[in-house]
C-alpha cells in the first residue's frame, strides 16, 4: 500500500457524468468484522478545514488569540519540526485575525525554520506566494498556500526518510491549533463547538507514532513532554467533551506550546 | 549489449508502474475537478495502492461537523469499475450523495458530527488482477 504524494497539476474539465447512479452500498457495516483492510495511516486533516469550521463558529476576536512564536530559540531538530508545525497553525490565526503584517511574518519564519531543517527550497515557492497574497488580502490564498507548506514541508521530510520529523511538524500544529481552538470554544462554550474536539482515532494515531519513534527521539525531553500531553488529554476527548475538560486540554496544549517555543 | 537491454527492460518496467499510478491520480483528479468550481478546496495530496476484483480498503480521516466533503476515486483501467463510500464510526452509511461511472467513484458527505469517519473503496470488477486506484478530497 502507498500514499502517493504528488503536487496538484492535472485538473481538466472533462465533463464528468455526474448523474451516474451508484451500485447500492450497504446501508450499515459491523465494523467489528470490518469487510476493508485499513491504510497503516490515518488522514491527518490539514489546518484549514478545522478553521473552516471555525469560520462558522461566530466572530472570535482572532487577534487576543495571537501569539508571537519565538523561532529563534531553537534546538534540536524534533523542537524545530514542532516549532514548524506550531508557526503554520499560528499563520491560521493571522489570516482569521485578518493581519497582513504578522502572516507575512508567519511566512518568513516557516522559510527559515524549514532552512534550519534542510527543506528550505520545497518551501521557497510558498513562503513567496504566502506575503504577495498576504499583501493583496488574498486570504483563501493564503491558507491554501499554509496547507501546501505543510504539506510540502512534510512530503520532504518523508522524501529524505525523515517521518518520524514529518510527524512532529504535524503534531506541533495539532498542539497549536488545539490550544487556540479549546481557547475559543472555552470562551463560548457550545456542544457544537466542542464537538470539534471529538477526534480519538487522530490523537490516538499521535500517540502510535510517538510511541514508533526510535528511543533517541522518544527520550528526547521535548517529544517525552508531548507525549505526555497526549496521554493526558486522550481521556478527556474518549468521553464527553464538558466545559471543565475544554478548559483543562486548554491548559495542556498551552504548556506543551510555550515548551516548543522554549528551546528544549 | 546484453546489459543495454536488461537495463532498458528495468527501465521501461518502471515508467511503467509510474504512469499507471500517475493515471490513476489523473483519473482521481478529473473526477473532482468539477467540485473545485464549485468551490471545493481540493487537498494537494494523493491515497492510493492497488486492489483485487471485489477488494476493499478503508481510509481513517477525521471530519468536522458542517464541512462539506467531496472523495472522489480513480482508476487507470479503462473497463474497471469502482466505488467509494463513506461510513461513521458506528458502521452506518452516511454520504449525502454518490455516484459511479466505470474509473470514476464519487462520495459527498456533510458531516454530521466531528470524528472518525471509513472512506471505503473497492474494484467491482476489472479486467486485471490488480488494478491501481487514487483518491484525492475536496471540502468547503
Amino acid at each position: 500500500m502507498k500514499r502517493i504524494l504528488f503536487p496538484l497539476v492535472i485538473a481538466i474539465a472533462t465533463g464528468l457524468p455526474r448523474f451516474a447512479i451508484a451500485d447500492a452500498p450497504a446501508r450499515q457495516i459491523d465494523l467489528n468484522r470490518f469487510p476493508a483492510t485499513k491504510l497503516d495511516n490515518v488522514v491527518v486533516p490539514l489546518p484549514s478545514e478545522v478553521f473552516n469550521v471555525l469560520d462558522k463558529l461566530g466572530t472570535p476576536d482572532w487577534r487576543g488569540e495571537l501569539r508571537n512564536p519565538n523561532i529563534n530559540n531553537r534546538g534540536e531538530r524534533a523542537q524545530i519540526a514542532l516549532l514548524l508545525g506550531s508557526v503554520v497553525a499560528e499563520g491560521f490565526v493571522a489570516v482569521e485575525a485578518t493581519d497582513r503584517e504578522r502572516v507575512k511574518q508567519v511566512g518568513r519564519d516557516v522559510l527559515q525554520l524549514a532552512r534550519a531543517i534542510g527543506v528550505e527550497k520545497t518551501v521557497l515557492a510558498r513562503t513567496n506566494s504566502i506575503l504577495t497574497k498576504a499583501d493583496s488580502d488574498d486570504w483563501v490564498g493564503v491558507r491554501r498556500e499554509l496547507d501546501g507548506a505543510l504539506s510540502d514541508v512534510k512530503n520532504a521530510m518523508i522524501q529524505l526518510r525523515d517521518d518520524q520529523l514529518a510527524h512532529l511538524v504535524s503534531l506541533g500544529g495539532w498542539l497549536r491549533g488545539t490550544e487556540v481552538l479549546t481557547s475559543i470554544v472555552g470562551k463560548s462554550y457550545s456542544a457544537d463547538g466542542a464537538d470539534l474536539l471529538n477526534q480519538p482515532d487522530l490523537l490516538k494515531y499521535f500517540q502510535e507514532r510517538l510511541a514508533g519513534m526510535p528511543p533517541r527521539l522518544r527520550n528526547n525531553q521535548l517529544v517525552s513532554k508531548v507525549q505526555k500531553s497526549l496521554d493526558e488529554i486522550s481521556p478527556l476527548i474518549n468521553q464527553k467533551i464538558t466545559p471543565a475538560s475544554v478548559k483543562r486540554i486548554h491548559e495542556i496544549t498551552g504548556d506543551v506550546v510555550k515548551a516548543i517555543n522554549s528551546k528544549a | 549489449m546484453r546489459r543495454l537491454f536488461i537495463a532498458i527492460g528495468v527501465l521501461a518496467a518502471q515508467a511503467a508502474v509510474y504512469a499507471t499510478v500517475d493515471d490513476a491520480i489523473s483519473r482521481a483528479m478529473e473526477a473532482i475537478d468539477p467540485y473545485v468550481k464549485q468551490g471545493y478546496a481540493v487537498r494537494q495530496d494523493e491515497w492510493g495502492g492497488d486492489l483485487g476484483v471485489k477488494q476493499q480498503q478503508a481510509i481513517t480521516h477525521t471530519l468536522f461537523k458542517g464541512n462539506d466533503y467531496w472523495f472522489c476515486m480513480g482508476t487507470d483501467v479503462d473497463n474497471a469499475r469502482i466505488s467509494i463510500h463513506v461510513y461513521d464510526a458506528r458502521g452506518k452509511l452516511v454520504e449525502n450523495d454518490a455516484w459511479q461511472k466505470g474509473h470514476f467513484a464519487a462520495a459527498r458527505v456533510i458531516a454530521p458530527a466531528t470524528g472518525t469517519y471509513y472512506i471505503i473503496v473497492e474494484v467491482i470488477s476489472s479486467p486485471v488482477e490488480r488494478t491501481h486506484w487514487a483518491m484525492v478530497y475536496g471540502y468547503k
